[in-house]
């Protein structure tokens, strides 16, 4: 099957679904066997005629690749079965049309109004844009209010299908804080038209300022504005022009914004190239307006509220965080009394103002201004965006804080008052959970974010759940910095519940979070929950890795976390088959010589070893060892050298050589000196196994010092009750006893720094 | 997926009264669709391509007055509705008695439910159709490879028939069976995103106006 005689000759293939027809997906298993072969194995599951290979039937069953490979191939017998039934099926019988076009009426009478299907009444309002009146739709007799564009024309039929489009996404939009949009359509001359719901209320800003809110309730008001902003840019929906005249609070008290993502859908100039120029698109409407006569005032007010990079003209840097900066323009005016940036009496001059200078801090305009507010309203008002919030998700959730008497997250710079502010409301470590709840929240928000904008967010908040992952894994007692004698249990369910909520829309990631709660759990011994976790965890990414959604390397880690928990467990069959799963994946995606390669061999050959298969642990070791002579220097691959001269020296202890497993316990220990202080949980550990092997072979001095040494730090980072502090407690007690017995001399002054000196002096 | 071949396209361009080509393209699009739909409701061939048209002539009228409103329900529960009543209205007007429509009645026009299933079965069939058409006319697949594809799942023939007949092995014959079927799900995957009318959608909002005259 290969050249000349391959059945398909089109290379216009598409690469969807394309596994079948030789397309850009990788499906070749672990290339033992030809492509055709595994699509013959796939086949042949359904055709129980077709024989398949032997050999290939016996690789399917070990090997994870290429039994993969051939799952993604299965064919589809409904799909068939779909296909063969319409074929059979008598074809319909067409008669030829009786009605063509000419045969439809027109699209309205002349006698009707202007839009049919409404009767409009009064006018309420009339802005730049066009007009707003009061209406009635006549089918359900529903009370509303129609918006008429002015000036903009749907010339071409490009136009009109992003008209329809653009409103499709904003008519789904459904939240409390939005108007409503019923419908639209465009009047026979080409003008759009909107009806939407009718809304009776007052002005943001009036509303605010007659009422005289108290702070509290003002940023109350001002949260579910950023709600609903939040709500839409999830969505998609950038508003563009939001202002104070835009939002109305109703007679419930309840903010409503008015005309989402019109703005964008009001620009007749069709592709995103010609929208955006503020500039010019504000010199028409003023001319159509008011004739220029009263130019500075409204004029010059509607634009406070856009953002520099939408003055700028430049389509390509607006995003959902110039509606953020519209939200700062409002909340800097509530809290100050006035905007910003004053006196500016042309558009060229409030660029100028708004990019070159920060407007007054509010502290000094008032200096009973609270400071967080301050800080939110700075932070939101940057000149470059990349400085404000990156969604209105984070200012909502910092407006919560600060209502909640929180550390807001915009001073995030200053981490010392997040810690300070941490340490007051929680017992935790404060650092950790400073820094873990910068992180979850970071996480979310830029999921959120991926969810509107391309494939760069979409890295972006790749990047950062790494990042808030490898949080999490810091506060773990066995890898990090933690320590089993912290309250974590409910700081972890909470984080457990906030990831849940966040990624409830990525059940891999979310898989992928939850692999590292387990393991964190694994190292506190709570094998309950780390076994509820990981387990999860596995269920989803299995699933996923067979529908080829989670990728072999991400697999391969839930793998490998699920073989710990079993080790953990003491199920070391169960144990050693999950760490050769993971073996076969990490080494067909990552390399033999990968640093997660080899770890998985290390702790394969502990899996071995425990099951006294002490050669083929021995052998599995060596080659770990030989292939980690390709390591490159860094942190990561120091720390796993050395937990493989760990794992030789315990190998030799297990084989009751205690003269060799002296010599490499002294090895590691100096190999780990280098790379962690004196102090680490893991030189006790290694100097209580050093101990051991030292009693062994009658060296009680030095078997002394170390496991006196090994249970000071074991009882300072681990704690007096973990196991691994009583067993070097017990060790020392023994050799005192035996030094004592045999009357030989362990004086703390002889202690064995000698053996062990090396890299730690 | 052809931008210019999704229904909102053809939507956009019915707007307009001279397009006579996207008049065109949704007539090709939903006529046999709509007939195939009234024959399972018990229309005749005659009557049924008679509902067809008149539904389409009644849609495109309702969809340029603006009543049409894509955002509150989909464009096939709206023809269902149009054509449904089109035939309620005929068998009352030619005196059918509801029970008289017996066994050549396969759907009961009262059943929402089972009308709605019934087009969307039917429009199934369509994308299906059009998806071997295009498999047979507009692809560069090899004409042996079809064959054999349609010897196996249209006839039922064995793959070794097939093989001696064509004068291939079996395994290519599987292979060709396999290709092919992915060849033609990627085509039904691609109508199916140009008809954006995905079964699970049905019945979520709104109806058109239940206006019986003609």
């Amino acid at each position: 099957m290969k050249g000349n005689d391959e059945p398909f000759r089109d290379d216009d293939v598409t690469t969807r679904g394309g596994d079948l027809t030789r397309s850009a997906v990788p499906v070749a298993g672990c290339g033992r066997f030809p492509v055709d072969l595994l699509e013959l194995a796939a086949i042949a599951r359904h055709d129980r005629d077709l024989e398949i290979d032997p050999q290939l039937e016996a690789h399917l069953v070990t090997c994870t690749l290429c039994a993969r490979a051939v799952d993604r191939f299965d064919t589809d017998q409904g799909f068939l079965e779909e296909i063969a039934a319409v074929a059979a099926s008598r074809p319909v019988p067409l008669e030829s049309p009786i009605f063509d076009q000419r045969d439809v009426r027109g699209p309205s009478d002349e006698s009707e109004g202007p839009i049919r299907g409404y009767r409009v009444g009064a006018e309420l309002h009339r802005g730049g844009q066009g007009a707003v009146y009061h209406a009635e739709q006549l089918a359900t007799r529903r009370a509303c209010a129609v918006k008429m564009l002015l000036g903009g024309r749907f010339a071409g039929e490009k136009q009109r299908l992003r008209f329809e489009r653009e409103v499709d996404v904003v008519a789904h939009l459904r939240h409390p804080g939005i108007v409503t949009l019923y419908e639209s359509g465009l009047t026979r001359t080409g003008e759009p038209w909107f009806a939407m719901e009718l809304v009776e209320g007052e002005r943001f800003d009036e509303f605010v300022r007659s009422r005289r809110l108290s702070s509290r309730r003002l940023v109350e008001l001002f949260r579910l504005v950023a709600e609903a902003v939040a709500y839409a840019h999830r969505r998609g929906v950038i508003h563009r022009d939001l202002k104070p005249g835009n939002v109305l609070v109703d007679r419930e008290g309840v903010p409503r914004i008015l005309d989402f993502g019109l703005a964008r859908i009001a620009e007749p100039s069709g592709d995103g190239a010609e929208v955006g120029q503020p500039v010019d698109r504000a010199r028409e409407q003023d001319r159509d307006r008011i004739g220029g006569a009263t130019m500075a005032g409204e004029f010059l007010g509607t634009f406070a509220y856009a953002a520099p990079e939408q003055l700028a003209g430049d389509p390509a840097g607006i995003d959902s965080r110039c509606d953020l900066y519209a939200l700062g323009v409002m909340l800097y005016e509530c809290l100050c009394g006035r905007r910003p940036f004053e006196g500016a009496r042309s558009i060229a001059e409030l660029v100028v103002q708004k990019t070159m200078s920060d407007p007054p801090r509010p502290r000094t305009v008032d200096a009973s201004i609270d400071g967080d507010l301050e800080v939110i309203a700075l932070r939101l008002l940057a000149a470059d965006p990349a400085r404000r919030y990156d969604t209105a998700d984070a200012l909502v959730e910092d407006l919560s804080r600060h209502l909640d008497g929180r550390p807001i997250l915009a001073r995030d710079d200053s981490f010392v008052y997040v810690v300070r502010k941490n340490l007051r409301r929680h017992w935790i470590p404060a650092s950790a959970a400073g820094a873990l709840f910068v992180t979850i929240i970071a996480a979310g928000v830029s999921l959120f974010f991926a969810y509107q904008n391309a494939e760069r967010e979409r890295v972006r908040s790749v990047r950062t759940l790494a990042s808030f992952q490898k949080a999490l894994g810091s506060a773990n007692p066995e890898t990090g910095a933690g320590s089993s004698s912290m309250g974590i249990d409910d700081f972890l369910g909470l984080v457990e519940q906030q990831v849940s909520t966040e990624l409830v829309d990525e059940p891999y990631q979310l898989a992928g979070v939850l692999r590292t709660l387990g393991l964190i759990h694994l190292g506190f011994d709570d094998a309950v929950r780390a076994r509820s976790a990981i387990e999860e965890a596995h269920r989803v990414q299995e699933d996923g890795f067979r529908r080829g959604e989670v990728s072999a390397a991400q697999f391969a880690e839930t793998e490998f976390a699920l073989a710990r928990l079993q080790f953990n467990l003491q199920e070391y069959a169960l144990a050693e088959a999950t760490y050769r799963r993971a073996l076969t994946l990490r080494e067909g995606a990552l390399g033999n010589a990968d640093v997660d390669t080899v770890e998985t061999m290390r702790h394969l050959a502990s899996a071995l070893r425990a099951q006294q298969r002490l050669d083929e642990a021995q052998s599995m070791l060596d080659e770990a060892i030989r292939r980690s002579t390709y390591f490159p220097d860094t942190n990561a691959a120091n720390v796993i050298r050395v937990g493989l001269l760990h794992g030789r020296a315990t190998l030799s202890a297990a084989r009751d050589d205690a003269g060799a497993a002296v010599a490499q316990y002294e090895q590691a220990l100096e190999a780990l000196l280098e790379i962690v202080p004196r102090d680490d949980w893991r030189v006790g550990r290694t100097r209580y196994n050093l101990a051991r092997m030292q009693l062994r072979t009658g060296d009680l001095p030095r078997a002394h010092a170390n496991a006196f040494e090994s249970e000071q730090i074991l009882r300072a980072k681990k704690g007096a009750d973990a196991t691994m502090t009583r067993e070097s407690a017990s060790l020392l007690a023994t050799i005192r006893a035996m030094a004592a017995q045999a009357g030989v001399s362990i004086e703390p002054d002889t202690e064995g720094s000698s053996a062990v000196s090396g890299g730690g002096a | 997926m052809d931008l210019d071949r999704t229904t909102t396209a053809l939507l956009a361009g019915l707007f307009d009264p001279r397009n006579a080509a996207a008049w065109e393209a949704f007539d090709r699009r939903y006529r046999p669709i709509l007939v195939g739909f009234a024959r399972n409701c018990g229309m005749k061939d005659e009557g049924a391509n008679e509902i067809a048209q008149e539904t389409i002539v009644r849609f495109v009228e309702e969809y340029r007055e603006g009543k049409y409103d894509r955002t509150r329900g989909r464009l096939g529960a709206w023809l269902v509705t149009i054509a449904r009543y089109r035939m309620i209205d005929q068998q009352r007007r030619r005196g059918v008695a509801k029970v008289e429509r017996g066994e050549s009645a396969m759907i009961d026009l009262d059943d929402e439910q089972s009308v709605s299933a019934a087009y969307e079965a039917e429009r199934r069939r369509g994308v299906l159709r059009e998806a071997l058409e295009e498999l047979a006319t507009k692809t560069k697949t090899d004409p042996k490879t079809v064959r054999a594809f349609e010897m196996l799942v249209y006839h039922g023939l064995s793959p070794a028939q097939v093989a001696e007949d064509l004068g291939m092995s079996t395994h290519d014959v599987y292979l060709a069976k396999s290709r092919v079927a992915a060849k033609l799900r990627d085509i039904v995957e691609r109508l199916e995103a140009e008809y954006e009318e995905s079964p699970g959608d049905w019945g979520a909002g709104g109806r058109p106006s239940a206006r019986l005259d003609a």
